[in-house]
Order: C-alpha cells, then structure tokens, then sequence
C-alpha cells in the first residue's frame, strides 16, 4: 500500500515538471520566432580564471551593437546580444554553445580562449552557426569547418615578428623558455616560437614546464638559476607568469619574460607587482594614445567615456571588431541566416578594423598587422614597440 | 643544484607538516579524520592577507592575528559539527566534516565575490643568503624557522604540560581518560585549537611564499597534509613532521625532474607505496584492537 502511495506520487510529480517544461517551451517559442532582432551570441567566462577576457569581450562587443543599432541596425533589424557565461569552466561551454543555439543566434563570438573555442566549434559546425572567436590565437581551429572564424592576431604571425625584434633590437641570443602543459594555448605558443627562436639564433638554453592553477614554481626556477640566459619566454597565463617571475626574483634571478597574449591582463602586475616590471607581452591591440588615429582613436574614446576612464584591451577590440565584421558579412550578403553570410565573411578583404587591418586568407585565417609589443611598467601596460608583420 | 632543490623540497614540507599535525593529532584523539582542517588553513591565510593588506601590520602580528581568529573558529567547528556527533557511528562526524568542508569554502568565496585567486603583499624582501653552493631565501628561512618553532613549541606542550599529559592519556583511551577525571570536552577543544594554530601559521606561511591565496587552497594542500599525516602514522606527531617533510621533497624532486604533471600522484603514489609496506605508517603505532 504504502509502496503505491510513492509511486503515485511520483507520477504525479513527473506530470508536474512535464507540464511546467512544456509552458517554459510555449513562452519562449514566439520570441525566438518573431525574428524582430538578429540574435549574436557571446561565448565566454564572466567569472572564474578567464574572466577578464570574457568581460572585456563582452563590453566591446556591447559597444559595437549599440553603434550599430543607433546607426540604423542591419538589415533594418536590431542587434541583440544572448550571453553565454561558462564560468571559466570548459566543461560547461558546450552546454552554454548549444543553448545559445537553441535559441536561434546567428552568429557566436567568442570563446576568447583556443580551447573552449575548438569545443564550441565542433557544436556550432554541424548546426550552421557561424563562430566568430574574438580571442583564439592556437592551431587548429578555423580548420575545424566552414564556419569558424576569427579575428585574432595569429601568434603564428606575431611571434616570429616579435622573436626578431628580441634578438635584433634586444640582443637577445639565450632564453629560456616555460610551457604550461596541458595547456593548449601554450603548448602551441611553444611549437610556434621554437622554430622562430632558431631561425633568428637565439637559443634556448632550458626549457621548463608548469600546470595551470600551480602555485609552487620553486623547483623549476632553480633548476633555470644554474643556466645563463637573456629572457625568459612564457607561454603560458597570466596568473602562473607572475607567480613565476615572482619566484626567479626570489632566487635572485632578474630576467624578465616575454610572452603572448595569455600574459595580458592587470591581473599580471597586480599579482607579479615589481617582479614583472620590464615583462614584455605582445597583442593585436593596445592603447597607443600618442599615435592613435580614425576609428581607433574613437573607440578607445568611447570606451574610456562608458569606463571611467580605464583604457580598452585587446579583447575588448577584438570583440567590437568581430560584431562589426560580422555586421558588414551581413550587410554584404544581404542576409542574415549564417548559410548565406558565412560566405561574404569569408571573402572579407582589408577590412579596417580598430585593431587593425584585417583580412581572411584562402584558409580562412586572419592575416592582421601590426603587433603591439607592449612592457609592464610602473604597474601597468605601455606600448613599446608597433611592429608591422610582413 | 641537489641540495637547493633540497631546500626547496624542505620548506614546501613543513608547511605540509605544520597542517598534517592538525590532522594526526585530532585523529589521534577522537579518531576523527577532519576534512574542514584544510578550510581553517584557507582561512589561516586571508585573515593574514586582510591584516597586511588592510591594516599594514607586520608579518608576526599578521600570524598571531590569523592564529587568533582560526583557534576559535577551530573549536566552534567541533562545538556545532563534531561534537553533537561523537557517540554516533564514526562515519557520521566524517560526513559533518566534508559538510563543513565545502560550507567555509563557499562562504569566503560568498564574501570575497569571486573563487579568483589574490595576490599577497610584498611582506618579506626578495633577500638572498648564500650558504656555499646552496641559496635560501629570506622567505624560506622564515617559513623554516617558524615552523620549527612551532614544532618544538608543541612538542614541549605535548610532553611537559599538564594538558598535554591529559591529551596523551585521552589519546591512549578515551574512555579510561574520561573515568580518570579528565575533562576530555576540554582536551579535544584543546587540541583543535592547536591544530589550528598550526595551520592558520601554515596558511599565513604558504601565501607568502607562493603570493597566491584562493578560497579552495585548502582542498588540494588538506589532502596532501591528510596524506603526509597517514604516511608518517596518523596519531603520531613526529610521524606528520616526517611525512610532511618527506612529501615535499618528493613533490619538488618530481618536479625537478621534469614531471611536473605527475606532481600529484608523486605524492600519492608514495602514499600506496608507503601502505603497503607499513600499513599504519612510518612512525605508526601497531594497530590495537579496543575492546
């Protein structure tokens, strides 16, 4: 008796949450059919590890959509941003990638990191959304389908033109270089510099490998300290590169490090403090206010107005480029539905960006110019150098 | 390059060490294996980063002052989870432990507003001392001698004080202790507030020397402790010193080596290796069936 009260009760539960799933469902059906906006999903982290790359992607893009709409939108129709937060975690993004999708966006930009971007990719190839990743510099990713973008400086074009500025201009002939393992990002970074590195006569003279979320590099720069080098290059994040020049300043090695993009973030020098002045992190974009011209000059104008005052990053550009693109790819094709404009994306030549010029090569690959190589100094990022790529 | 990978290995070990005593010694007593130590560790050290930061005190106020808050922190937890749970089954309080566990990691993670990682203040100078061929840092020998300090000051406790003798007759036998006259209510707070001390000191300790504080620190390093705890003995208190020592060195050597993705199971596979050879430890007693 007792047994069937539960049982019944059970039922009775089921047809609850049934029904209640099937008046969500109701409700939401006419909004992503009324088709009065372009929906563009953003892909990324609004906390966790990443997220500052996320927040900042997420305000640029923002700020290209409010642009656009006070320009008179596309296609006569609003832009209109659905958010996507995975929390940093990788394995919540293909869960946040497909509920974006079941909500009828036409485009994703994001994720700004390599390897929640080729998870995403692998989702939004098969279900014709075109992915737009404002931040994914590693290998492997545009090659995932049709349908994958992105609007990066490659490090596979910055690095080699960034490894002959430190050998030409810097002198420097030994390095020592440390990867994050497991790390996507930086395990590419690594195969990317180490041909650079030879082909310029720098040698590496050690090489040391560290895990994300590592806090104790005590083992690994003491075994740096009985080499002599130049510089260190780090591959890896932000948070691991201060706590690692930390470390060498503790041994007294007084070295510094260069190190793509992952580097780049406040949360370098607020963790590194004095130990990263002097660091060198190259990107497509910083905030070069002397130089600073156009669409550039307006940007970070706006973006200081909106901010109080604090300057836009690479990520945030990026971001507001991709929308744009994205804007123009639709304007072109004069459709939104991603089958269509994917292929004007495609075609994209010379489009002028305010990060730069940017233009998809036969495999769908940025070519950008110029790179930023940007020092820590006084605790906070300045331009070094503006190298153009070839 | 040997004996500094040695230094290194011996200042991450007492830190491992100053937390594995909290461990052994609550087991030792209640035969409690307390999962929320790691959190009073994690706790330990953002009291320690408030009071540098915030209110610019030096480095041993910051210390005391950590020891201060997780010493009745400590005690409250076995008060409100332990406590109301010892004369239940044993899997009971473990439970309520894990329960606490993931409480004050969410809770500080709740007040700081985000699981991101802080930065320490530059508390102690980038000072290097050379002893011939080996280098320590200022940091290291303050961890180190800190850390001895605190060893020996609770080794004298344990064995020259009235209610370090009550805690080894509670120890011992609980029940006979308890027949015996002492207030063993009082010898278990005791004890976690020791504990506590201990890994508040460890706490302040490691974010200094790593610069890196998280509301989850505890979760990782608590399971190393717990294992240089078991390695060493569980309930011996010279046997956490060891373990603790001995994972840190093994932990740096590994890395050293260059396996550094196998950290972890560098430590935890010496931990199987060292079980099976001697189940209750290096310096464990002989397992003693009461009756």
């Amino acid at each position: 008796m007792r047994k069937r009260i539960y049982l019944f009760a059970l039922v009775a539960l089921l047809a609850v949450a049934l029904l209640a799933a099937g008046c969500g469902g109701s409700k939401d059906a006419p909004k992503a059919a009324g088709g009065d906006t372009i929906k563009i999903g953003f892909l990324g982290g609004k906390t966790g590890a990443h997220a500052h790359y996320g927040i900042e992607t997420l305000k640029g893009m923002q700020m290209a959509v409010d642009d656009i709409n006070k320009a008179g939108g596309v296609l006569g129709k609003k832009l209109e941003i659905v958010e996507g937060d995975h929390g940093s975690n990788s394995s919540e993004a293909a869960n946040v990638t497909q509920k974006m999708i079941t909500q009828k966006v036409v485009a994703i930009v994001g994720d700004p990191t390599t390897g929640i971007t080729k998870t995403a990719a692998q989702i939004c190839q098969p279900a014709k959304v075109v992915l737009l990743s404002a931040g994914a510099v590693g290998t492997g990713v545009v090659e995932i389908g049709d349908y994958i973008y992105r609007d990066t400086l490659l490090d596979a074009v910055a690095a080699p033109a960034v490894t002959k500025y430190l050998s030409e201009e810097l002198k420097w002939k030994k390095v020592a270089l440390v990867t994050t393992t497991g790390l996507s990002y930086s395990e590419s970074l690594t195969a990317i510099f180490k041909p650079a590195l030879a082909k310029y006569g720098v040698e590496i003279v050690a090489e040391q490998s560290i895990m994300e979320k590592d806090t104790n590099f005590s083992a690994q720069v003491t075994s740096l300290s009985q080499k002599s080098f130049d510089g260190v290059i780090f591959t890896g994040y932000y948070t691991e590169g201060a706590l690692f020049m930390k470390e060498m300043r503790k041994q007294g090695l007084n070295q510094v490090m260069a190190g793509g993009d992952g580097l780049l973030g406040q949360e370098l020098y607020q963790l590194g403090e004095k130990a990263v002045e002097g660091s060198m992190v190259y990107a497509g974009f910083a905030v070069d206010s002397k130089n600073a011209v156009g669409i550039t000059k307006e940007f970070i104008d706006k973006y200081q107005a909106k901010n109080n005052n604090s300057k836009p990053d690479m990520f945030a550009a990026q971001g507001y480029d991709a929308v744009m693109m994205l804007a123009e790819a639709m304007k072109k094709a004069n459709s939104a539905d991603p089958t269509v404009f994917k292929e004007a994306l495609a075609k994209t030549k010379d489009f002028k960006g305010v990060t730069g010029t940017i233009t998809f090569d036969a495999n769908r690959e940025p070519i950008k110019s110029p790179v930023y190589l940007q020092e820590v100094k006084n605790s906070e990022f300045v331009v070094k150098t503006v190298i153009p790529t070839a | 390059m040997f004996f500094q990978q040695l230094v290194n290995g011996v200042t991450l070990g007492a830190t491992y060490a100053l937390i594995a005593l909290g461990y052994t010694m609550v087991y030792g007593i209640i035969q409690l294996i307390n999962f929320a130590h790691g959190e009073v560790y994690m706790i330990g050290a953002f009291v320690g980063l408030i009071m540098v930061a915030v209110y610019k005190v030096n480095f041993f106020i910051a210390l005391l002052a950590a020891m201060a808050v997780c010493i009745p922190l400590a005690v409250l937890i076995e008060r409100v989870a332990y406590r109301p749970l010892r004369n239940s089954t044993r899997l009971a309080p473990l439970i309520s432990a894990l329960g606490v566990s993931i409480f004050l990691q969410t809770l500080v993670t709740l007040i700081k507003g985000d699981p991101n990682p802080l930065g320490f203040p530059h508390v102690i100078q980038d000072t290097v001392y050379a002893l011939g061929p080996v280098k320590f840092s200022l940091i290291q020998v303050v961890i180190l001698i800190v850390a001895s300090l605190l060893m020996v000051f609770l080794e004298i406790t344990v064995k020259y004080t009235k209610i370090g003798k009550a805690m080894r007759a509670t120890s011992e036998d609980y029940e006979t202790a308890n027949l015996m006259g002492i207030n063993v209510n009082h010898v278990v707070s005791f004890t976690f507030a020791a504990g506590a001390a201990l890994a508040a000191a460890g706490g302040v300790l490691v974010g200094m020397y790593f610069n890196s504080i998280n509301p989850f620190m505890g979760v990782t390093v608590g399971l190393k402790s717990f294992c240089a705890a078991v390695v060493g003995g569980i309930g011996s208190i010279p046997g956490a010193m060891l373990g603790g020592l001995l994972l840190g060195i093994a932990e740096v050597f590994g890395v050293a080596a260059g396996f550094d993705t196998y950290k972890e199971a560098i430590s935890f596979g010496l931990l199987i290796i060292i079980l099976l050879f001697r189940p209750t430890g290096l310096l464990g007693h002989p397992i003693q069936r009461k009756v």
